[in-house]
């Protein structure tokens, strides 16, 4: 008790900058920071204008213009009581973000936009805001764990909810901003997590998570990306079968395929068939039976790494969020690493993100070639 | 509402039933702007019968309820003409003139802008908007409690005001509208307000508009003693803080709006550091979170987007004393001093 009274009187003089999304982790990041005794400033980041496509006089409660989870922030900073502000990050988002997703579409890659967001704006952007502001700290709701080395080296480790684990998202940030960083609901489960917001009577406490895209509305990214080109950027092509080269169909744009996929391929065919490449070249699609989807080698550049490692290390490696990972040599080449498995994996994808971990540790990850 | 009407009448220096109760000033605002044309289409304005009276003159930095009326006006047929403003904020009275016409039939310029306090001559003006025979409204919402009033010695058409500005409740306007002068009604209905503003009227807020009026005798020496605490802030900030530029500083402004550019720092960045100080301040107009599009008016006024992004608007009320002022200009250094820091 007297450790935890001491603590709060610590946190007292300490403030910190929360991003708020106007969803319950982030909010209960907030409650709980506040709980603890720190002094912090709430603050939103008005990404994307959804005015201009948009304006349903039911989805904001104050101006037809901001969207309903800045209310629902600004609605949890009041109910905390702490200041609370929208800062306009379209322009950041637009050009870091919202560009790259769909070039990256346009080039038969399948991109993470949730990575540049945090890398150039969540950990760019607001780190900037948070000096600017005196804050000591930056906080976010993600489920992620910072632990602190005897000789003060701070990391990033996997959250206590395996379900939830967000370290693979946070791979592109600065190693030299972790130790600014708290990830206040890192070592919660997500359902005590919601019993909390609730017990807290924050208002979002039954809202439901995210999932998808933020920016992607109802009628699907490939809808998204040629509401964001002229028509020419949009080129058909040819659905071919590997290995025989047999034209099986044509497409009219390739950003309607990610590898992997089996629906919506327009094909008919005795074996079930996939996407095994996407061609930005040729514009060419390929698919394949199953078996062919496997590989166990790929490359990555623009690595960032958050700590050493040692040339040819084995380390346990995510080539996309939802993948449970999987033993890799790491093999140093010109412009980042030959990333090895020692077992073939399924639907290696251009545009996603190899990450890689020591143990529980983050220590960084590069863009799948 | 007649013992208000009555105050208010008096506090403008106008005739009691020359005083119509509105929502606030944008109600009368549109009013006016909508009214003048309305009025002229239908024929009900007999004295421009005979003439082609289509245009409306306004200058570039009105408030967005006279602008936005002014581009709704253009999309029905109205020819808008802006005046352009200087870098000061000022207008240039020849080429006012020579914007005017026997085409002309309103003139709507504001008392003083509300985000860099500049006055226009609108004596001045009004003289030349009545040689062109033109209908002049003066968007006044600015002046009350700030500077004396009076529509006849201005010799207006049309004015606007709004209680809030002179410490009464939000929700009530005044249209000040000159015997004899003539516009069709923005709401019809029951004959509120003689048949010029229908709707039940909010009495309880019309009151206390009523009784602030009462006050009109204070004004002058409230205005004198902002004014004076205003000099000492100007210069408070020009000796405290490097690379600061009031806007309009030589023009005649309002008594207690001060807008100052700060350089090299976000308007946004200043205007949090200060909230979380317990200093309120605005960046440009009232500022609508989440948007940072620069001030439309010192846009007009020929700054830069980033320039207008680092506009910092402080306001003095009747209450602010030479206190608060230190205080202010002292969170202020230190916090402008950290932020350049960080640049």
């Amino acid at each position: 008790m007297e450790q935890e009274a001491e603590n709060i009187q610590n946190n007292a003089k300490k403030r910190v900058l929360v991003a708020m999304s106007g969803g319950v982790d982030s909010s209960v990041a907030a409650a709980l920071l506040k709980e603890q005794g720190y002094d912090v400033v709430g603050v939103t980041m008005q990404v994307w204008d959804y005015s201009e496509d948009q304006c349903d006089i039911n989805e904001g409660n104050g101006t037809c213009c901001s969207s309903i989870d800045v209310d629902d922030a600004r609605a949890v900073a009041d109910h905390l009581d702490i200041p609370f502000y929208v800062i306009n990050c379209e322009e950041e988002f637009k050009v870091n973000v919202i560009d790259d997703f769909v070039n990256s579409y346009l080039e038969g890659k399948t991109p993470i936009p949730c990575v540049n967001c945090n890398s150039f704006l969540k950990f760019d952007f607001l780190i900037q805001k948070m000096k600017e502001l005196n804050c000591d700290y930056l906080a976010t709701g993600h489920y992620a764990t910072i632990t602190t080395s005897r000789t003060g080296q701070a990391s990033i480790v996997t959250s206590a909810d395996d379900w939830k684990d967000q370290t693979y998202f946070l791979f592109g940030i600065q190693k030299e901003i972790i130790s600014s960083l708290l990830f206040p609901v890192g070592t919660w489960k997500k359902p005590e997590l919601r019993a909390y917001a609730e017990e807290k009577g924050l208002p979002v406490f039954n809202k439901k998570d995210s999932t998808g895209i933020c920016f992607v509305g109802p009628s699907g990214y490939a809808a998204f990306v040629e509401s964001q080109v002229g028509k020419d950027k949009i080129r058909p092509g040819q659905i071919k079968l590997y290995p025989s080269g047999e034209v099986m169909a044509e497409h009219h744009g390739i950003h309607n395929f990610t590898y992997g996929q089996r629906k919506g391929l327009g094909v008919s065919y005795n074996e079930p068939l996939y996407v095994m490449k996407v061609d930005g070249e040729t514009d060419t699609v390929w698919l394949c039976e199953e078996n062919d989807l496997y590989s166990s080698e790929l490359k990555i550049n623009n690595v960032n790494l958050l700590d050493e490692i040692v040339d040819g290390e084995v380390l346990n490696t995510k080539i996309r969020f939802a993948h449970k990972g999987a033993d890799a040599r790491f093999e140093k080449c010109e412009d980042g690493f030959v990333v090895k498995f020692s077992q073939p994996q399924r639907s290696i994808t251009p545009g996603q993100a190899a990450v890689f971990y020591r143990d529980q540790q983050l220590l960084g990850g590069g863009w799948i070639l | 509402m007649r013992n208000a009407r009555k105050s208010v009448a008096q506090l403008i220096g106008a005739q009691v039933l020359e005083v119509v109760f509105t929502s606030g000033g944008s109600e009368a605002n549109n009013e006016v702007l909508m009214g003048v044309f309305s009025a002229i289409n239908s024929g009900k304005n007999k004295k421009f019968q005979q003439q082609e009276r289509n245009e409306l003159v306004v200058s570039s930095v009105e408030h967005p309820s006279v602008m936005k009326a002014s581009a709704h006006l253009a999309q029905i047929g109205v020819v808008v003409k802006k005046i352009p403003v200087n870098r000061d904020g000022s207008i240039d009275l020849e080429v006012f003139a020579q914007m005017l016409s026997s085409k002309t039939a309103l003139v709507s310029m504001m008392f003083a802008n509300n985000e860099t306090g500049h006055m226009f001559p609108i004596q001045k003006m009004v003289k030349i908007a009545h040689e062109h025979g033109a209908y002049f409204h003066c968007d006044a919402v600015q002046a009350l409690g700030k500077c004396p009033v009076d529509v006849k010695k201005w010799d207006v058409d049309f004015a606007s005001f709004s209680a809030h500005k002179f410490y009464a409740l939000k929700g009530t306007g005044v249209l000040y509208q000159k015997k004899g002068v003539i516009f069709e009604p923005l709401i019809h209905g029951g004959g509120q307000e003689r048949g010029r503003r229908a709707g039940t009227e909010n009495v309880l807020s019309v009151a206390a508009f009523g009784e602030m009026a009462k006050k009109y005798e204070e004004i002058d020496t409230r205005a004198a003693t902002m004014k004076e605490l205003r000099i000492y802030l100007e210069s408070l900030l020009l000796e405290q803080i490097s690379d600061i530029e009031i806007l309009g500083a030589k023009g005649k402004r309002l008594p207690n709006t001060v807008n100052a550019l700060v350089s090299g720092i976000d308007g946004e960045t200043l205007l949090m550091n200060l909230d979380l100080e317990g200093v309120s301040v605005s960046t440009g107009a009232a500022c609508s979170s989440g948007s940072r599009e620069p001030s439309p008016v010192l846009l007009a006024m020929g700054f830069s987007v980033a320039e207008a992004q680092r506009s910092l608007r402080m306001s003095l009320g009747w209450d602010t004393s030479k206190q608060e002022l230190d205080d202010f200009v002292t969170i202020l250094k230190s916090v402008v001093t950290r932020v350049r820091k960080l640049l």
